[in-house]
């Protein structure tokens, strides 16, 4: 292996495939460190993935990528003990698909090799090495890489940039904890029971009390053959539970529970269990993100530059990695034609960035963090809810108008009526 | 279903020489221990009020480095490809 490169990628995830594909197609002399043995072997997430940012870097994506299903219905509900309030809305095909991302990087990382990048596995980097201040290549052991430029893909545990003393170490309020199963019930099965045909996929997220109180919730996405589904908790709000004893339970007690959950059951009925695990993921976006994206020799992509956007309702992570890593390699190529790879040449990364719609859409969710935040408007929300429908629709004898229902739930959830606009306000800002 | 169970659905490639070292003496004067609820491997559980600690089946998710109100853990990733090899997630 040569020993020096132009540029060396830490983490073969979507954020460093997609830069270190983008590099080699340029011609540059690329190398992708990844600590898995390949085959994405170290990823997960939820199971979503918005295609649209993608294309720009892999136009052949619908063709040739590891699609599971096109999520073509997007569900939401809240759930109080054995009550479900469910939405539904019928989207078109071909907005956001349903993957494995151990396959769907594992692509992506064999399309940066078919461009030209060395690809190499099972290597662990301990740090990276600067110089007189600037990055100049990564260390493993005892073994030192060098490069004009390090692209920083490490994802979520920052462990080389907190060494670098770039960023401070991980907080609980900065993540939450995705655990997740993957359920194989078949296609025929998987396909009955939540009411779609071959050519359609679920995205559903759950609201409500399989998280006992804490901020998160349950998500559930439809593989071909497998369900994905898992229970995500805000990590600083799990453990103030811990501490007060509202949570005494294992977190795979309460996935166990929303699997076993009497309305939620009967979709993965004699299914198996085909995989367990956990990934951290990114809460607040640009909070957590480093103070700056282009340091000397080096540019943060990705998880590790906290671009992740979740808002309760949308989660998206692989497709903004992706265009990170996709303009990363694009000020790469700017500073080669510009006369080097100098930190003003290499720091146009971060006017790449802030131009681009994942910088904006993390922007303007920066605010919207009150419904996660505040963990009994978070408790209340699906209370609320199903309480209007108990009281509309559960009765013996006399009919409630709309407004008495109404009145009704406010009363049992002690919220006066004049309350009800800023905490709906405060939700739909939220959202 | 226990965990233990669940967790036969996952493979791995345990490296000899573990990646997270645990310094016990600090979970003596923890209070809460959110670990044991919090790490979703159940790589640390309660012997009496003792901390118990087997880094084997770790997901390297990082939960445990980040919750620790002692500042116990020295956390890596597991070497050269050793650790939790996911297939589907």
């Amino acid at each position: 292996m040569p020993t020096k490169f132009d540029v060396v990628v830490i983490g073969a995830g979507p954020a460093g495939s997609a830069a270190a594909y983008t590099l080699a197609k340029e011609g540059f002399k690329t190398l992708l460190i990844d600590r898995g043995r390949g085959g994405g072997e170290k990823e997960l997430f939820g199971g979503r993935v918005y295609a649209q940012p993608l294309r720009e870097v892999w136009p052949e994506l619908d063709k040739e990528a590891p699609i599971q299903r096109w999520v073509t219905r997007e569900r939401i509900s809240m759930v109080n003990g054995d009550e479900v309030f469910t939405v539904e809305y019928k989207s078109p095909a071909g907005k956001s698909f349903t993957a494995f991302l151990p396959q769907l990087t594992s692509w992506m990382a064999r399309k940066a090799e078919q461009a030209g990048a060395l690809y190499v596995n099972e290597i662990t980097v301990d740090e990276i090495a600067f110089r007189d201040g600037k990055a100049v290549g990564v260390r493993s052991g005892s073994d030192t890489i060098e490069a004009d430029v390090v692209i920083d893909a490490e994802g979520v545990n920052r462990l080389l940039l907190e060494r670098a003393g770039l960023v401070e170490k991980l907080k609980p309020d900065h993540v939450a904890l995705g655990v997740k199963e993957i359920l194989r019930t078949g296609a025929t099965q998987l396909e009955a029971s939540f009411g779609i045909d071959s050519s359609e996929g679920v995205s559903w997220v759950v609201v409500g009390d399989i998280t006992k109180g804490v901020p998160g919730g349950g998500f559930i996405y439809t593989n071909k053959e497998t369900v994905s589904i898992g229970v995500v908790l805000h990590l600083k709000h799990a453990i103030e539970a811990i501490e007060a004893g509202s949570l005494n339970q294992h977190v795979y007690e309460l996935v166990e529970g929303f699997r076993l959950h009497p309305f939620f059951r009967r979709l993965w009925r004699d299914a198996t269990i085909s995989e367990y695990g956990g990934h951290l993921t990114i809460e607040g976006g640009l909070k957590f993100a480093p103070e700056r994206f282009a340091y000397p020799g080096l540019l943060v992509v990705g998880d590790a530059a906290g671009l992740l956007l979740s808002t309760g309702v949308n989660y998206r992570g692989v497709d903004f990695a992706a265009y990170s890593g996709k303009l990363a390699a694009e000020a790469v190529k700017y500073a080669r034609d510009h006369g080097g790879f100098t930190y003003d040449n290499i720091s146009v990364y971060e006017t790449y960035l802030k131009n681009s719609f994942v910088y904006k859409d993390l922007k303007k969710h920066l605010a919207a963090e009150m419904l996660m935040n505040d963990p009994a408007l978070f408790a209340k929300l699906p209370r609320i809810a199903l309480g209007l429908f108990r009281e509309l629709y559960e009765q013996d004898y006399s009919t409630p108008t709309p407004y008495e229902a109404l009145i009704s739930v406010l009363n049992n959830e002690n919220i006066g009526l004049f309350n009800l606009l800023p905490l709906t306000l405060s939700v739909v800002r939220s959202l | 279903m226990k965990l233990e169970d669940i967790l036969q659905s996952d493979v791995w490639n345990v490296d000899e020489e573990p990646h997270i070292v645990v310094d016990y003496t600090k979970c003596e004067k923890c209070p809460a221990k959110p670990c044991i609820y919090l790490c979703p491997a159940g790589c640390y559980t309660l012997a009496g009020d003792r901390i118990v600690f087997s880094y084997e089946g770790c997901v390297e998710c990082g939960t445990c480095r980040v919750i620790c109100p002692m500042d116990a853990i020295t956390w890596n990733y597991p070497k050269s490809g050793h650790g939790i090899i996911f297939r589907f997630t």
